[in-house]
């Protein structure tokens, strides 16, 4: 399953081995919807984490401004107005993104990892194993996940790394179900049972047959729990449990914005909500195109 | 279907008990063991003996096992689910007193859902690729990666403040029934909540009509002469419906959580903000009871999902009666 074999047109060539990540690349590609976003996307990830470190006003100490102006309009020196604490808007949504999607991606890159093992081993070894492990997640997914992470946070803390654990360590409940629903069918495919049949090990076979063939699960699964984190993150923001100050992400920052908003001041809302839609909208549309990247069965047509 | 019946039962009966466990022991990891609370309600500056005496009074001098096991016997042989830490109210009647107001907005909410979604998906799927199904998708999209809460704020900025004038929070006090003799209250926190899970629901019924539609039967149903109409309403959407019931049973806590921000946004006095409250304030009997009460609502929800969709689709009675 390495690598698929594309004979070419013509008889008298020899056969082009075209390797399997270039085929999906090719039909990434083609979604230009996809393409633009990923652009988008890596745009404003590297803005996020660089422009904190040039733009010339401090995002985090006001002190630090000398005449402070609280909720000014947008001007020649602040591009986007400044906040209710007078901190530069335009400096603070990439200060605010650059926690943002730090966490979103950790704490998608936890779930997937978590998930993907305990679907694995749940469906793939079936029986008494898979009943126990998902009673266990019918019993988490029954529980509010949102109220669920106000508890946590409100048991331990809300430093960043614990919010990404929280986040990451609770987020892959979906997931683990729809991995173990992949291995659970792959597992009783012919090629499986084949390998099976040949005497390969349990190891082998979830390596070489179930593992790739759930890739397309995996990774769109993967994409969207990024898009959750954040979104996730974002409503915590707003109950005012999100990253704590003077430290910001984008759902504490739009909540400051909401709050602002019957007095007119449209820039502490709309270019981060706009920043923000765009972004969970680009990660979806990412999702969307891999999905199609990875579906084996329409590769090989 | 009754032996499936008994077991499903009995596994949900597991289930509950798994869910009961894991809330049960989480307040152990707090700061002050199971006497975090004491601190959170007799103040940081509280003295050992106070807090002792506070714990006795609450029970949490037993050990673990002897408390879940107290707990458990009280809830099963007695139905009582405890006094509030906080409030001076028993959990019952915190949740006689909220559920209702949330059970109300989700229940309606979900019906305009279904109500809208359905038509959406169908809608979309047979103009797959059309102007109307990108601007839907589009706007689903949109919507999806929207915070709820911002949702809310631009809903009640734009209709309450701006233009239209709708109230911005239900008239408080004033039993669900209000919905149907003064709606206007009501208007912005329903339709938001609908709005919020519209888009995830038309979205799946697109994908799974699509999915339907290259299916063999309905190839032979269109050979046999049937109507695009009549493929789409007799065929599709029947087979259609399964999945969708499934998702909407697995709907529940997403419902209520999204109910928990709506009702922060529209002050609208409900179970959201009761189970925020106790959550922040570690109210441990309340976390318990509203877990327990969602759990079970969510299971209920599974449960009904599988009968019927054993009702709706013959292949899965037959199946299900063969085990």
């Amino acid at each position: 399953m390495t690598a698929v074999e594309t004979p070419t047109t013509s008889e008298a060539t020899a056969s082009v081995v075209v390797p399997m990540w270039k085929q999906r690349l090719k039909i990434f590609m083609s979604n230009r919807l996809a393409v633009a976003s990923a652009i988008f996307l890596i745009l404003i990830t590297a803005a996020c984490y660089i422009v904190p470190m040039l733009h010339p006003v401090n995002e985090t100490n006001q002190a630090l401004t000398f005449d402070v102006k609280w909720n000014a309009a947008p001007s020649a020196a602040h591009w986007l107005g400044t906040d209710s604490n007078g901190f530069d808007e335009l400096g603070r949504i990439f200060f605010g993104g650059e926690y943002s999607l730090t966490l979103g991606f950790l704490a998608g890159i936890i779930t997937i990892v978590v998930g993907t093992v305990y679907g694995m081993v749940s469906g793939f070894f079936g029986g008494v194993v898979d009943t126990v492990m998902m009673r266990f997640i019918d019993a988490v997914l029954s529980i509010p996940y949102l109220f669920l992470l106000i508890t946590l946070i409100a048991i331990f803390n809300r430093s960043t790394t614990f919010l990404i654990c929280i986040i990451g360590f609770t987020g892959w409940w979906g997931n683990a179900r729809i991995i173990r629903g992949d291995a659970l069918l792959i597992r009783n495919l012919e090629y499986a049972q084949a390998a099976n049949a040949m005497g390969a090990s349990k190891w082998h076979i979830i390596r070489r047959h179930v593992f790739p063939n759930s890739m397309s699960n995996i990774v769109t699964v993967a994409t969207f729990s990024v898009a959750d984190a954040i979104l996730f993150l974002s409503a915590l923001g707003f109950l005012g449990l999100g990253i704590e100050p003077p430290q910001t992400d984008w759902g504490t920052m739009l909540q400051a914005g909401t709050a602002q908003m019957q007095n007119g001041y449209w820039w502490e809302i709309y270019p981060i909500a706009a920043v923000f839609i765009l972004v969970v909208v680009a990660i979806n549309y990412i999702g969307d195109a891999l999905r199609d990247a990875f579906e084996v069965r329409l590769l090989e047509r | 279907m009754l032996t499936y019946l008994l077991r499903r039962l009995a596994q949900s009966a597991l289930v509950l008990l798994i869910v009961l466990l894991i809330t049960f022991t989480l307040p152990y990891f707090q700061n002050h063991g199971i006497y975090g609370p004491a601190y959170a309600i007799l103040g940081t500056h509280a003295t050992p003996f106070n807090v002792a005496q506070w714990g006795a009074r609450n029970g949490m001098n037993h050990p673990y096992l002897v408390r879940f096991w107290t707990y458990l016997t009280q809830l099963i042989f007695h139905g009582n689910l405890g006094q509030s830490y906080k409030q001076n109210m028993s959990v019952w009647g915190l949740i006689g007193l909220y559920v209702p107001r949330t059970i109300w907005l989700a229940l309606s909410s979900l019906i305009l859902t279904v109500l809208i979604a359905i038509p959406l998906g169908i809608a979309q799927a047979s103009r797959r690729n059309t102007v109307f199904d990108y601007t839907a998708t589009g706007t689903a999209f949109i919507l999806y990666a929207i915070p709820s809460f911002l949702l809310c704020m631009l809903a009640l900025n734009l209709f309450s403040f701006h233009t239209l004038h709708l109230p911005s929070s239900p008239p408080s006090g004033v039993s669900p029934w209000a919905m149907f003799t003064d709606p206007k209250g009501f208007i912005l926190p329903v339709g938001c909540l609908t709005l919020l899970s519209l888009a995830g629901l038309s979205r799946f019924m697109r994908g799974t009509v699509l999915e339907v539609m290259v299916q063999d039967y309905i190839r032979t149903a269109k050979a046999k002469g049937c109507s695009s109409r009549r493929v789409l309403y007799r065929h599709a959407f029947r087979n259609a419906l399964g999945p969708i019931v499934t998702i909407l049973g697995l709907s529940i806590p997403g419902l209520l959580g999204g109910a928990l921000i709506i009702e922060s946004v529209f002050n609208y006095g409900g179970l959201g903000i009761q189970t925020v409250a106790a959550a922040t304030n570690l109210d441990i009997p309340v976390v318990l009871g509203i877990t327990l009460l969602v759990a079970i609502l969510t299971l209920l929800g599974n449960l009904v999902a599988d009968v019927s969709l054993g009702l709706v689709n013959p292949r899965i009675r037959i199946e299900g009666a063969a085990k």
